[in-house]
């Protein structure tokens, strides 16, 4: 278990409500072993005997190991009666949960890894976009991100320039707003909760907030899984597992702009969990 | 010391191949020219392992962000930004490579060259669950000088073994003759000399 507050006071999700069956069920966070006891529609969640706060937001079930100093993060479009509500399930991957978010906010990925789907080689480049840190709220955004898709969701007629903004809300969250193929004025919200299970392994939980009423769940759920299990691929392929926050160990260029917005952002946090440990600080 | 990693017939032109010497991750690729590199499996961006890459004819390509590096190790081409004249301090890390007698080599300190050895055919490599000592004690082994290989004689038959150190519990053996040689002769014994070294350790 980490002592370590940067990690402890932050909310974490064990899964979305909906799989947790009534009676007890066990879960891991931070290194913790917890017990989720579900009755109807209310949730205990205990961590050696001791009780921990409870949240049901978006339909996730929601905790924290520590005291967090805020609630837990806004996302307004999950009242908006005309979205479809998709749990896109867990997935486990062998690394740390910080290098998941950081790939959720990759856009030079698309022709490579998601081939032919949210790019293609012949159009890599990625346009200079905007980076800030939102310190009212302490979010980052990335606005004005545009990338060539050929399909850019299950919807998709065709090839489309896609518009992006990503919200990290807090080091293992993060939202991604895109333009909705069945709604040019409006976005469509992806969201990547990660719950951290060990520094160098992570729970993700995909769960998205869709105008579309013509695809099936299950066409809305395969095609994030497809995505997803790409990443995967080169999530746990990537050395080390852990983010390395020390300057040189890996090459940013201009394109990655919100990683170095990023791992700036978890230094100024003191957050270590999930990191590579450092030589170039003193204790 | 020279240490064989691969059987160069198990890194045909335009492919990638993963090898773990000695707990440290390595990326071999063979370009279409024909010859083979040795990196640190690991791009210098991301650090996405290498060895998931693609080779373009004398190109290796990040499977992540697609960048491509030359058989010099530097990056050559960032596709996010195809204008960017790459900065010549992007390098992938590269080890020394020999190829000689049926065998990759690497080395990983000193500065003495690659032996010369006679031509051998390659017959296979097999992973064998101990360490190296044990595996060269069971072996009846006659080391040569400069470079990790040995021979060993079975029903009659030379063969000429490189091996490799993977971790503290696993020897890569890279079986190889200098004549025409039966690969099923080869691989039975290879097999037998990894159940006499598993029994051993365990």
């Amino acid at each position: 278990m980490t002592t370590e507050p940067a990690a402890l006071n932050q909310w974490y999700t064990l899964g979305a409500c909906k799989d947790f069956g009534q009676g007890a069920s066990a879960r891991r966070l931070l290194g913790e072993n917890l017990s989720v006891t579900r009755q109807g529609e209310r949730f205990i969640v205990s961590a050696s005997g001791r009780f921990l706060p409870v949240k049901t937001d978006f339909g996730h079930l929601w905790t924290s190991l520590g005291t967090p100093a805020r609630g837990l993060f806004d996302m307004p479009e999950v009242k908006e009666v005309d979205r479809r509500h998709i749990y896109c399930g867990a997935v486990t991957v062998r690394a740390s949960g910080l290098r998941l978010v950081e790939n959720f906010l990759d856009l030079a990925h698309f022709p490579y890894v998601h081939s032919d789907i949210l790019g293609i080689e012949d159009k890599p480049e990625v346009a200079k976009y905007e980076v800030e840190q939102r310190r009212e709220v302490d979010e980052l955004w990335a606005t004005k991100c545009e990338f060539f898709q050929p399909k850019a969701a299950a919807a998709s007629a065709g090839g489309q320039i896609s518009q992006y903004m990503y919200r990290v809300v807090t080091p293992f969250n993060v939202i991604l707003y895109k333009t909705s193929p069945n709604a040019p004025n409006r976005w469509d919200v992806i969201a990547l909760f990660v719950q951290p299970v060990e520094p160098d392994l992570s729970i993700a939980h995909p769960f998205m907030l869709m105008i579309d009423e013509t695809s099936s769940d299950a066409e809305l759920i395969g095609f994030q899984q497809m995505i997803f299990l790409q990443d995967k691929i080169v999530l746990e392929n990537q050395r080390p597992r852990l983010l390395p926050l020390q300057p040189g160990r890996e090459t940013p260029t201009r394109a990655d702009l919100s990683s170095v917005l990023y791992r700036r952002w978890l230094k100024e946090k003191e957050l270590t969990y999930g990191t590579e440990e450092r030589s170039d600080r003193v204790a | 010391m020279w240490v064989p990693i691969a059987l160069g017939r198990d890194v045909p032109k335009g492919t990638t191949r993963a090898v773990i010497v000695e707990g440290r991750e390595l990326a071999l690729w063979r370009g279409e020219s024909g010859s083979v590199q040795v990196w640190e499996d690991r791009c210098p961006h991301r650090g996405m392992r290498l060895s998931f890459g693609f080779v373009r004819g004398d190109s290796l390509n990040c499977l992540y962000h697609g960048w491509e590096y030359g058989t010099a190790a530097s990056c050559r081409r960032i596709p996010a930004h195809p204008d960017l004249d790459v900065p010549s301090t992007i390098k992938a890390r590269a080890f020394p490579v020999a190829e000689a007698a049926g065998m990759i080599w690497t080395r990983d300190s000193g500065e003495e060259p690659m032996p010369a050895l006679p031509d051998a055919r390659p017959l296979v490599s097999l992973a064998i669950e101990a360490r190296p000592e044990l595996v060269l004690m069971v072996s009846a082994a006659a080391p040569q000088g400069g470079a990790q290989i040995f021979a060993d004689e079975v029903d009659g038959m030379t063969f000429h073994i490189g091996w490799h150190q993977v971790d503290d519990n696993k020897t890569m053996l890279h079986c190889t003759t200098r004549v025409a040689a039966d690969p099923l002769l080869a691989l039975g014994a290879m097999r037998a000399l990894r159940e006499r070294a598993e029994r051993r350790a365990a």
